[in-house]
């Protein structure tokens, strides 16, 4: 379904192996001078290719390489890191402010993403329908994933959830008395779903497309034959979508790991009250700059590397058994 | 398109290495001018605050960089949660502030680490007028021999009430109240006025440690804990009640107000912070609001002592002489206490507390505060504070509002909170 760009040089250079490969040892190698032009085309993608390589280097793979390090030991920013063995990894299980950071994004995570994404793809349904103003509500919906990750978008949220403000109100017309949800240890965690469910504009705008993909002809097929809406929903609409469907929760998953910003300024720059919010990037980031204790942080950094390449695995093993591609598109 | 034609690849090439040459010149010339003799230096100054602060130092320092022409100033400021992380990263990194804002908290986790400046040898070397301190303040940063910072203010704890609520109450508190008083004042206010007496002080470590050292003890030693889990669990154990009985404010409000305070919301009577933050107090609140002597036990010892703000200089900078002359400017010229007021805490050196003279109510009470405790005696010389103090008095914090909300038993809460604060200890 999708294609890998890669560049000329690479393509070229994959063409000769595969040359090579078709003729077997001692087929027709390439003319001298062949081989000398893809040298020259080598050296010139490597050369243009060289700032990414560079940045790649210093900016992710060095410091990448270095935090691993510093996981095996205690670092306090000032000192030489002392080499500790797997000590960062013993604390981490036996902290029970790290276990609560794992509850808590788990918790984040589990109840977070469904929501997120059927939001996503009712609006989507919506909006795949031709009506008048439909280019408006496209962009009215999508308008809050453009901000949902900026600083005042969680301010707004705060202001909005905490006591004595509007959702407050609201709720006491309705005769329900739960407070602000921003003091309250359990409700604040669904202020903070609440922001990344507004937030559905991106896999919202995926799933459009993939619904746009289904054929007509399937849904006419099936109103002849009697089908309500329900069942053309899960009949036609899910299975032809669930390529789309299994690319969104893939990358909602992952990214709902990865909440730190919202978590953060909703709870006042604390991950509180009463650890509620302390999500897991919250915590490293805590343990990290406010305690000084980098070994620490960078030990759960790659912790939640492997949680988050687990959970992929399992996704990637499950879709065999409910993404259907069309066929050929495997 | 036709231009460059005449110019084959090698007179391009000379043209290119003539231009970085000449660029290689030009920043040649930008090096000299700026370390050279005779150029302006430039300091960089760092502090934690709200804009109002912020606005009133950037005036302080305009005003010395017009009678020290030769020095400049960068400014930054953040809150003061955000000020320390941002100070960490840039020391670590080599890159600190030339002089920073700093408190008893941080000194000996700094001094540790090499990041201050010992300013003791520019006080010889006269760039830093260590004359006029306020009751020997002039030595309150000193650590085994080294001058880490020189004070600005001095502040005390006090116990911030709303005045019409302690009035309607009948209470008026007097130096030489006790517990066992303030208790009772806080039943009084709950039965007839239907609000907590307090916000809270559970988590409030400075208000413990008062409450340790009427007892003989004190939070810190200098390399580790003053007590054990015998004397919290009680402590704590009292305040879960007390939240419960509404003795003190419902938490899950108090945490939703943050950064405003409990009391200026009308959420509670009073709460015990330091005596010069009582100025925000007013601007919060509707109410108006007084300052109130800290209990004791027996009437006599409330375990006092004169806290401060003070600026430091960090060890790294390249212009000690300089971080020495404007430290000295603001520690020491009156018109910066004119400018300042009590913003940081009462003048520390006679020179700026005489120059300025409070007009407003709130400030006028912070100077009478400081002036009865002086006068009452009761003040002693501050107890250290280990390096990881400020991760611990983190902790305290948060740990005590987990109590209130019910989050943990206080067994649980105490247990967890000694073994932060060992950690804590233990790495930095």
């Amino acid at each position: 379904m999708t294609h890998i760009h890669t560049s000329p040089g690479v393509l070229a250079a994959g063409d000769d192996r595969s040359v090579a490969k078709r003729n077997g040892p001692g087929g027709n190698a390439p003319p001298p001078a062949r081989k000398r032009r893809d040298r020259g085309e080598n050296v010139a993608g490597y050369l243009f290719m060289s700032p990414w390589i560079a940045g790649f280097l210093f900016l992710i793979a060095g410091p990448m390489v270095f935090s691993l390090y510093l996981s095996f030991t205690e670092y306090n920013l000032f000192e030489a890191p002392r080499w500790i063995g797997l000590q960062n990894f013993t604390d981490m299980f036996a902290d029970p402010r790290w276990r609560q950071s794992v509850k808590v994004t788990s918790w984040y995570v589990l109840i977070g993403t469904p929501i997120k994404l059927a939001a996503a793809l009712a609006v989507a349904m919506l909006l795949a329908q031709k009506r008048w103003g439909q280019s408006f509500y496209r962009a009215a919906f999508y308008a809050p994933s453009l901000i949902g990750a900026s600083v005042s978008a969680a301010i707004v949220w705060r202001a909005l959830f905490s006591d004595d403000a509007i959702v407050d109100r609201t709720q006491k017309v309705f005769g329900v008395e739960v407070g602000g949800w921003i003091g309250d240890p359990a409700m604040i965690i669904y202020a903070l779903i609440a922001l990344t469910v507004w937030q559905f504009g991106a896999p919202m705008v995926i799933f459009l497309a993939g619904l746009k993909q289904v054929p007509r002809e399937l849904y006419e097929a099936a109103e002849v034959d009697g089908a309500g809406p329900w069942r053309r929903f899960f009949h036609i609409t899910l299975p032809m979508i669930s390529p789309v469907l299994f690319f969104n929760v893939l990358l909602e998953t992952i990214h709902s790991f990865q909440i730190f910003g919202s978590a953060y300024i909703v709870s006042n720059s604390s991950c509180g009250p009463a650890d509620a919010t302390l999500v897991y990037t919250c915590y490293l980031y805590e343990q990290g700059f406010v305690n000084s204790r980098m070994g620490f942080a960078s030990a759960m950094g790659w912790l939640l590397l492997v949680a988050v390449g687990l959970v992929t695995a399992v996704l990637f093993w499950s879709q065999k058994r409910w993404v259907h591609y069309e066929e050929g598109g495997r | 398109m036709s231009r460059n034609n005449g110019m084959d690849r090698r007179q391009l090439l000379k043209l290119a290495g003539l231009s970085a040459a000449g660029l290689g010149l030009t920043a040649a010339g930008c090096g000299s001018g700026s370390g050279g003799s005779g150029g302006p230096v430039t300091i960089r100054h760092s502090w934690w605050g709200a804009d109002d602060r912020a606005k009133k130092v950037q005036q302080c320092v305009t005003l010395f960089e017009k009678k020290h022409p030769k020095i400049k100033v960068k400014t930054d400021f953040q809150q003061y949660a955000d000020f320390w992380k941002k100070f960490n990263t840039q020391a670590a990194g080599g890159n600190p502030p030339d002089v920073i804002q700093n408190a008893v908290t941080f000194l000996r986790k700094y001094e540790a680490k090499n990041v201050l400046l010992d300013l003791g040898p520019q006080a010889e070397k006269g760039n830093l007028d260590l004359g006029g301190f306020r009751s020997g303040l002039e030595k309150f940063a000193e650590i085994d021999g080294k001058l880490l910072g020189v004070p600005v203010g001095s502040n005390s704890m006090a116990l911030v009430i709303d005045e019409k609520v302690y009035e309607k109450a009948g209470i008026a508190p007097e130096i030489g109240w006790t517990w066992d008083d303030w208790l009772a004042g806080l039943e009084k206010i709950k039965s007839g006025q239907k609000i907590a007496g307090d916000a809270g002080p559970h988590g409030v470590m400075y208000l413990y440690d008062l409450i340790l050292r009427q007892n003989g003890k004190a939070f810190f030693t200098e390399d580790g804990m003053g007590f054990g889990e015998d004397e919290l669990l009680p402590y704590w154990t009292e305040a879960l009640e007390r939240v419960k009985s509404g003795l003190y404010a419902d938490p899950n409000k108090v945490e939703q107000l943050k950064p405003a305070s409990a009391t200026a919301k009308g959420l509670s009577a009073g709460e015990f912070t330091w005596d010069n933050f009582s100025v925000r107090y007013s601007a919060e609140g509707r109410s108006s609001y007084g300052l109130a002597p800290i209990p004791s036990t027996d009437g006599k010892k409330t375990g006092q002592y004169l806290g401060s703000l003070m600026l430091s200089g960090t060890a790294r900078t390249k212009h000690p002489a300089e971080v020495a002359t404007f430290i000295s400017f603001m520690t020491h010229d009156p018109e910066v206490a004119r400018i300042m007021g009590y913003d940081r805490g009462v003048p520390a050196t006679t020179a700026q507390f005489g120059a300025y003279q409070p007009s407003d109510a709130p400030s006028k009470a912070i100077g009478a505060y400081e002036t009865a405790i002086a006068d009452a005696g009761v003040l002693e010389p501050i107890t250290p504070h280990p390096a990881g103090a400020d991760v611990i008095e983190a902790a305290f914090l948060r740990i005590g509002a987990d109590l209130s909300l019910g989050k943990s038993s206080p067994e649980e809460s105490v247990k967890q909170f000694f073994s932060e604060a060992k950690t804590a200890l233990g790495s930095n």
